[in-house]
């Protein structure tokens, strides 16, 4: 986030940034991701409608909130509201387990109102709503894509400005088993865009 | 060292983060201060061959964190893990170390002269800022033949079997210092060419609370160089 969007460029007084985070990992990824962003100086602010039960998951929220992160209690469905308030959004609403949690609510809901709002979206793996393969057509349409650990397939048809991919854990021998090729990081960086 | 470790008890009971969440990034941070001060060009080794000597404690873990970031960074770790904690956290990292063909020597090599032939920096992941009174075996010859090495040795938090506090005048003598979360008193002995700062985790309030006064870290990076 910090590339594609540095804290000198964002367009409002206040570096806020809206994190809104799914039931299942991608939105654990999400939580992980505002603490990180409150230590770099942003403004997070959370929504976390469903949260899951699981303890891993649930410390990470702890720790956003012993880190003063806000979380709201409901997204306004008028998106003016969201367009004013924040400079980007970070969808960590579904990642490549989408079939199960799409149509289900408050998912669905979630993604009707992203699918409007005119602020960036930086989609976390996999544009929420998109099926892992094939794409979406009339789902959201990120402006910044962070593939993690490698691109899904899906992402050959990412529209959007910048495509990262992050997530540099994944030892030589599991890259050329499942023959990922992923790009070289530059030096120590963690990030690498495509 | 009351204070560090009453920082950490906050972290673990308050802010409800996991060992292996902050072990994580304080290796990430260790690995990455090492590439900015010994970049693998700059080895007179023909392979950047790092030895990482890892003690019985946290610091060990640190150091098979480090260790494993540094495969990816692209240098050729070797790790020596004499005493390792039969827990779940300490096997699992040291299984990834093995599964990306990290070696793990079977013994210590005796002379300091081997060393240098071998490897171009060794890490000395040994004690941590938790280490108190007399240094048991096989550290203490560990740290006898590590004095007499020539290459730089780079300590994780605090040189080993220093005094947390006061530092240690006749002791290991490293060429950089990587202070996790804060730099300890012992910091104010160091001699070495390079200070880093990593383990850049503390939330705000806790930085205030213990009026830790860290300098700013450059954008996402997760070191700091402080000299």
């Amino acid at each position: 986030l910090l590339q594609a969007f540095p804290l000198p460029s964002l367009p409002r007084k206040q570096p806020t940034v809206l994190v809104v985070c799914g039931p299942a990992q991608n939105g654990a990824i999400g939580l992980v991701c505002a603490r990180h962003l409150r230590v770099f100086d942003y403004e997070p602010t959370i929504f976390y409608p469903k949260r899951s039960p699981d303890p891993l998951y649930r410390d990470f929220t702890t720790q956003c909130e012993k880190m003063d992160i806000p979380f709201l209690s409901y997204l306004p469905t008028e998106v003016q509201l969201i367009n004013d308030a924040y400079n980007a959004v970070v969808d960590a609403v579904l990642g490549a387990e989408a079939e199960v949690g799409e149509g289900r609510e408050p998912c669905a809901a979630i993604l009707a109102t992203l699918k409007h709002i005119r602020i960036p979206i930086v989609s976390l793996d996999v544009p929420s709503g998109w099926d892992a393969e094939s794409g979406g057509s009339g789902g959201i349409s990120p402006d910044v894509l962070v593939s993690l650990a490698a691109p899904k397939e899906c992402a050959r048809r990412f529209l959007g400005r910048q495509h990262f991919v992050a997530g540099r854990f994944l030892p030589y021998d599991v890259q050329k088993k499942f023959e990922l090729n992923p790009p070289e990081y530059p030096g120590t960086e963690c990030v690498v865009a495509l | 060292q009351e204070e560090a470790q009453a920082i950490d008890q906050e972290l673990f009971t308050d802010y409800k983060f996991s060992v292996d969440q902050l072990m994580e990034l304080a290796g990430l941070s260790c690995a990455t201060a090492i590439a900015k001060a010994y970049p693998p060009s700059s080895f007179t080794t023909s392979q950047p061959a790092v030895l990482v000597v890892c003690g019985p404690g946290n610091n060990g873990g640190d150091g098979l964190v480090c260790a494993r970031h540094l495969k990816m960074f692209g240098y050729l770790p070797t790790v020596y893990y004499p005493k390792r904690p039969s827990k779940p956290l300490f096997e699992g990292l040291t299984t990834q170390c093995k599964k990306m063909d990290i070696p793990f020597l079977p013994e210590f090599p005796t002379e300091a002269a081997f060393i240098d032939e071998l490897y171009g920096l060794v890490v000395d992941a040994i004690f941590g800022f938790s280490f108190k009174g007399a240094v048991r075996e096989p550290f203490g010859s560990i740290l006898s033949t590590l004095e007499r090495v020539t290459v730089p040795i780079a300590s994780i938090d605090i040189p080993s079997g220093w005094d947390v506090e006061k530092g240690k005048a006749d002791g290991l003598q490293p060429d950089m210092l990587i202070s996790l979360t804060a730099p300890k008193k012992a910091a104010m002995h160091f001699a070495g060419r390079y200070h880093f700062l990593g383990g850049r985790f503390v939330p705000p309030a806790l930085q205030e609370k213990y009026a830790l006064n860290l300098p700013a870290y450059p954008g996402t990076d997760c070191v700091l160089q402080l000299t």
